[in-house]
């Protein structure tokens, strides 16, 4: 009996915990879309959504009310149930990478020591959602756009692989924890300066953000893989896509900016509490996210294959190279059990 | 050799992505600059005596209607918008019996107003019509009459204003 | 033929040939508002101005008539700005009302202030105006825009010869008026609206109605008469808006009958647009196609094939006729017949019914005998073309029972048919045919359907054969029917045969009761008076509600000529086809389509389904119809009957009714208020 008492409030503490993570990043997600319409609207010498609440704050919860107050559409040919599941996987899929993000000091849900490959595992699922909607709806469009999204979510997902390899490399731990405490010294897109912009490039590559959004081109393929979708089933997809967003830029803070980790190791930094330093550099990453949908066209599908795979590939697999390289030759390895 | 320098100089900038960052750069730069953006209903943006709004048929100040059948404005439309039927009216004077515009075909390049001969059909300064159902944006000749009475003034002011230069 | 230079290009010309003329064998062309290629010369717009070398000024070269070398220059400077003068001077009284005109956008005037005028006027006095004419319930006038070409005046002395209209006064006063106050009585006056070179003449029925720019233009041909006059009809958003003239030299030129040009109205008005069976109650109700069908082919068993009679009106095409005929002697009934006036002669061959020297023969004809007919009111253009030759002072006519108004001048031997039985007529005759090169008999299908009609066609033809009428390449002798039905019919067989009886007998068995069962294919004309629906039930077979569908029991709705692609025969033997240009009223289809569906009915096997098939089958047994608006010349049998002695009979066949003779006309309110203002004008006569 106690034993499940104990299981049960083990049960109910894990759930909290959950929900402390899933309510707040939802808000995020909500505040992304918000934020993302005001900077490109400020990029382009207009307003953005100022009617909704006070500086149009309240825009994402309309959106949001409208987008649970539609009627959900299922086409007549769809494959009802995977056309139901994929955006459910999708949303499911960028929510449970958030378990191993370590956002301060031990304010980790799972502190696990193969963090940085779940991530890495996580992500690569979140293709069958894709996958699935483009397959389930039917449509042309949706199953083109399904496509080209699998094929550069894979593309790129090579070359972050080298990426991670090369900060692995330096850290000697698969721990996200033991990656941020490395780089108490010195953060590591210092070191890894060409692999950070690698990062930044694939991780907008695999988000499908500008200017690498292919997948969901409108004037070649309507809306991509969730042509069909409509009210929550698609609201679903988005906040998949923008949590997704949070997602790198928080893998990308934890990689080579230093994790919660104040910029310098004086006393004043240290003031502020490390999870907002945390927030702070996700924030910058994301708006770098934003600034770029802001600033750069569309790529064509040809030049982002060929970015891909004969520029970043071969790049990454080089500094691999190189960074192994002086590691050894400066008898720099580190050894996290010595 | 110059030619080989800039051949390098490129691929320099290209793999340092430099282009990239000068565009950034520019787009960062306008997000601190104060944006043009229109309070729309709460601000108006001033309008030349040329806008080509919505339609309305003008009547004489005696208020004989002034359209006079003669069709140039539905040969002259280009998207086929504009229906007539005419007819003798009792007194003897060519008159339509139906004069409609489909507002929805309409691509409001202000050729009717220019073929017409007596100043009836008019575009006006009005473009705030916008409505729930289709039905409603296929203006007959009641309404089209009606507009013209509704914004008489602003459209005799803005003919005025454009004389000196027709 | 003389050689002239036009703008330094050098051209051959013939002798009689004035300046304009050679300009335009030399391709230029010279703006014109008073010439016009079938009217007289007039010389009055000066417009045609061209510059001719040794003449101070530049000339009108309209009357001008060319020299020998004569040096023609029209694009000078000289003449733009005569042009440009011409133009001002007629534009200072010409109102600017172009977009309330009819005319605006086909207008002469308009054009060519557009190509050779100037764009402003220094005119800063008032400009005159005039006070509208009536000029009937046809032409609608606006005297204001009238520029002074006299072309409608020239048109009306020359063409129509009626003389109504005139200028009066002079200078700025000068107006177009009617002699008197009773608008124009011409049957072609319609014709003076395409003359009028500006919007003074414009259709009444069409006024306000339409732009010219908007309608779409159909050749096809005019049934009202039996002439087949090529018309134009401009088509609106499936309306017809208006008939206008085709120019075929070999029929109408360029004019056409009142009667062609406004009865178009009818073509929507009383029109028949699904079936109607007659019910128990004695009231006609509608039906479908499938039931009225049925009823006709149990109503056609039910009856001896000689108690039915079968007649085809004027409007009938070839087709539909073709198509009865096959199906009904398919049944064993021969009591067809096509001339529904009771017409009755014997056919020989096919020159005894058509208009052997063709319609353009008449333009090189010395003599003329007309026998019992009214060619003014019964083929008005082909009587327009008998003016024509006879203004050229080398026609002489004499007439046997006809009426004297017919625009030129006749010796009316009698009235009285009977004259023929008189040998001084005869001989008279024979004098007046005396060393004639190309005489001519033109003989009424009026005439022919009164009682004396078989002994009448017998005894002309005996005159012709005498006279020498008949030649190895001429062949005067000619049958005037006023119906665009009946040569077809006769061409194709529409008649009785074997022991069938014609339609004049079957009047006769219709009153008897032996005739249980009657056909009328748009036969509205088919004249049976008061008829017993108990003892002969009547098949309606028309477009319109006319004169005797009411009487039917069955009535089929068929399309109208413009409705339908279909072969009419002209009375000159030349085969053309109309055009379907609107939609067909509700349920109506193609008259032969309702005779091949009963021949299904009825298991009369006919071996053609659609109309290309059907017009094969026609062509392979009519060949001298196969060729479209060619003819093909009849062969003349010399008749080898005795002369019979024919009874006395007295009437100048002056038709009563021009503007309503078939069921299109007698619905159009255009010809309905013709004949309101004719009637008044007789009161107006009888009782000042």
């Amino acid at each position: 009996m106690d034993n499940f008492f104990i299981q049960l409030i083990e049960i109910l503490t894990i759930s909290s915990y959950v929900l402390l993570i899933v309510g707040p990043l939802l808000i995020c997600v909500a505040f992304l879309t918000y934020l993302e319409r005001k900077v490109i609207a400020a990029v382009q010498y207009r307003k953005g959504p100022n009617v909704v609440g006070m500086f149009g704050l309240l825009q994402p919860f309309a959106d949001g009310v409208k987008l649970f107050s539609k009627e959900t559409i299922i086409p007549a040919s769809a494959n009802k149930v995977i056309f139901i599941l994929a955006p459910m996987v999708s949303f499911a899929l960028s929510l449970v990478a958030w378990s191993v993000i370590p956002i301060s000091e031990n304010l980790v849900l799972a502190d696990i020591n193969v963090g940085i490959l779940y991530i890495f595992a996580i992500s690569s699922l979140s293709i069958y959602g894709v996958i699935m909607a483009g397959w389930a709806s039917n449509s042309k469009y949706a199953f083109l756009g399904a496509l080209r999204s699998t094929a550069q979510m894979v593309s790129y997902e090579v070359s972050i692989g080298f990426v991670i390899v090369c900060v692995l490399l330096c850290v000697g731990s698969l721990n996200l924890t033991d990656i941020v405490m490395a780089q108490k010294s010195c953060w590591f897109f210092i070191p890894l300066f060409p692999m950070f912009i690698v990062f930044i490039i694939s991780a907008l590559a695999e988000t499908n953000r500008a200017p690498f959004d292919l997948p969901e081109d409108e004037s070649a393929l309507v809306a991509g893989y969730f042509t069909e979708y409509s009210s929550m089933l698609f609201a679903m997809f988005f906040l998949g896509e923008y949590s997704a967003m949070i997602l790198m830029s928080s893998l990308g803070t934890i990689l080579f900016l230093g994790g919660w980790l104040p910029p310098l190791d004086y006393y004043i930094f240290k003031i502020v509490p490390g999870f907002l330093w945390f927030f702070i550099k996700v924030g910058l990453l994301l708006f770098v996210f934003l600034w770029v949908r802001a600033t750069l066209p569309r790529f064509r599908y040809d030049q982002l294959m060929r970015l891909g795979w004969k520029i970043f590939l071969p790049l990454s697999l080089f500094w691999v190279f190189v960074t192994a390289s002086v590691l050894v030759f400066f008898d720099l390895l580190p050894n996290p059990y010595g | 050799m110059v030619k080989t320098m800039k051949w390098i100089l490129n691929r320099i900038k290209y793999f340092f992505l430099l282009d990239i960052y000068k565009g950034l750069f520019l787009t960062f730069r306008r997000i601190f600059k104060p944006s043009v953006t229109i309070n729309y209903p709460y601000e108006k943006a001033p309008l030349s005596p040329r806008f080509r709004g919505e339609h309305a048929l003008r009547r004489y100040p005696n208020g004989e209607e002034r359209c006079i059948a003669c069709k140039l404005c539905e040969a002259a439309c280009p998207a086929l918008a504009i229906t007539i039927e005419a007819e003798e009216r009792e007194d003897g004077s060519r008159r339509t019996t139906k004069y409609d515009i489909d507002m929805t075909k309409c691509i409001y390049c202000g050729l009717c107003q220019e073929a017409c001969p007596v100043d009836a059909i008019v575009q006006g300064p009005n473009y705030e019509f916008a409505t729930e159902t289709h039905e409603e944006l296929i203006y007959n000749k009641e309404k089209l009459l009606d507009n013209g009475d509704r914004w008489e003034l602003a459209l005799q002011k803005n003919i005025n204003s454009d004389a000196p230069y027709r | 033929m003389k050689k002239v230079f036009v703008n330094e290009q050098e051209i051959l010309v013939p002798d009689s040939a004035t300046v304009m003329q050679a300009c335009e064998i030399a391709g230029e062309e010279i703006p014109r508002f008073c010439y016009h290629e079938s009217l007289s010369i007039a010389g009055n717009c000066r417009m045609c101005l061209v510059e001719v070398e040794n003449s101070a000024k530049p000339v009108a070269s309209c009357a001008f008539p060319v020299a020998e070398g004569m040096k023609i220059v029209t694009n000078s400077d000289k003449v733009k700005k005569a042009r440009k003068g011409v133009m001002e001077f007629l534009l200072i009284n010409h109102p600017l009302d172009c977009p309330i005109c009819d005319q605006g956008g086909e207008c002469d005037l308009q054009d060519q202030s557009l190509y050779y005028g100037k764009s402003y006027s220094r005119f800063e006095e008032n400009k005159r105006a005039v006070e509208d004419k009536n000029f009937g319930p046809l032409v609608k006038t606006v005297m204001t825009r009238c520029i002074h070409c006299t072309r409608c005046v020239r048109f009306l002395d020359e063409v129509a010869g009626t003389h109504e209209l005139g200028a009066i006064n002079r200078g700025e006063s000068m107006e177009i008026a009617t002699v008197v106050e009773e608008g124009i009585t011409s049957e072609l006056s319609g014709n003076i609206i395409d003359l009028c070179p500006v919007g003074a003449l414009t259709s009444k029925p069409y006024a306000f109605t339409a732009r010219s720019w908007e309608l779409n233009h159909h050749d096809t041909i005019d049934v009202t008469d039996g002439l087949g006059s090529n018309i134009v009809v401009d088509e609106f958003q499936g309306e017809i808006k208006r008939v206008l003239p085709r120019f075929n030299e070999n029929i109408n030129q360029e004019w056409i009958s009142d009667k062609s040009r406004f009865s178009y109205d009818g073509l929507n008005i009383q029109r028949l647009d699904k079936p109607f069976v007659r019910n128990i109650e004695n009231k006609l109700t509608t039906t479908d196609w499938e039931t009225s069908l049925d009823k006709i082919s149990f109503l056609l068993k039910q009856y001896n094939s000689n108690q039915i009679g079968v007649v085809a009106g004027s409007l009938s095409d070839v087709e539909t006729m073709f198509v009865a005929k096959e199906m009904f002697n398919g049944l064993g009934v021969y009591n067809l017949d096509c001339r529904f006036n009771g017409s009755n002669f014997k056919i020989e061959t096919r020159s005894d019914w058509l208009f052997n020297s063709k319609v353009s023969g008449i333009d090189k004809i010395d003599k003329l005998l007309i026998v019992g007919c009214d060619p003014k009111r019964e083929a008005t253009v082909l009587n327009a073309r008998i003016r024509k030759r006879w203004l050229t002072g080398e026609l002489e006519i004499i007439s046997i029972c006809a009426p004297n108004d017919l625009t030129y001048k006749v010796e009316n031997l009698g009235n009285d048919i009977a004259i023929l039985n008189n040998a001084d007529i005869i001989n008279t005759i024979k004098d007046f045919f005396q060393n004639s090169k190309f005489p001519m008999i033109i003989l009424g299908d009026s005439i022919l359907s009164t009682e004396e009609g078989e002994n009448i066609h017998v005894i002309t033809k005996k005159i012709a054969d005498s006279c020498n009428v008949i030649k190895e390449d001429w062949n005067g002798f000619n049958i005037l029917s006023p119906y665009a039905s009946r040569a077809g019919g006769l061409e194709v067989g529409f008649i009785p045969t074997k022991n069938g009886i014609n339609a004049k007998q079957m009047k006769k068995k219709i009153l008897e009761k032996e005739i249980k069962l009657l056909f009328l294919i748009e036969a509205d004309d088919f004249d049976i008076g008061e008829i017993d629906n108990e003892s002969t039930k009547i098949v309606y077979v028309g477009h319109h509600g006319d004169k005797l569908a009411s009487k039917a029991d069955v009535i089929l709705p068929i399309t109208a000529f413009t409705e339908k692609k279909a072969l009419y025969i002209n009375i000159e033997g030349r085969p053309q086809f109309t055009k379907k240009i609107i939609q067909n009223k509700g349920l109506a289809v193609d008259g032969w389509k309702i005779f091949r569906a009963l021949a299904d009915k009825l298991g009369i096997k006919l071996k053609y389904n659609n109309h290309q098939q059907l017009l094969d089958r026609i062509f392979k047994l009519h060949p001298e119809i196969s060729s479209i608006n060619e003819i093909v010349p009849a062969k003349c049998l010399k008749s080898n009957k005795s002369i019979p002695k024919i009874k006395s009979l007295k009437s100048s066949f002056l038709v009563k009714n021009y503007y309503q003779s078939c069921p299109i006309t007698r619905a159009s309110i255009n010809m309905a208020n013709c004949i309101k203002r004719f009637s008044k004008k007789e009161e107006s006569i009888v009782n000042g």
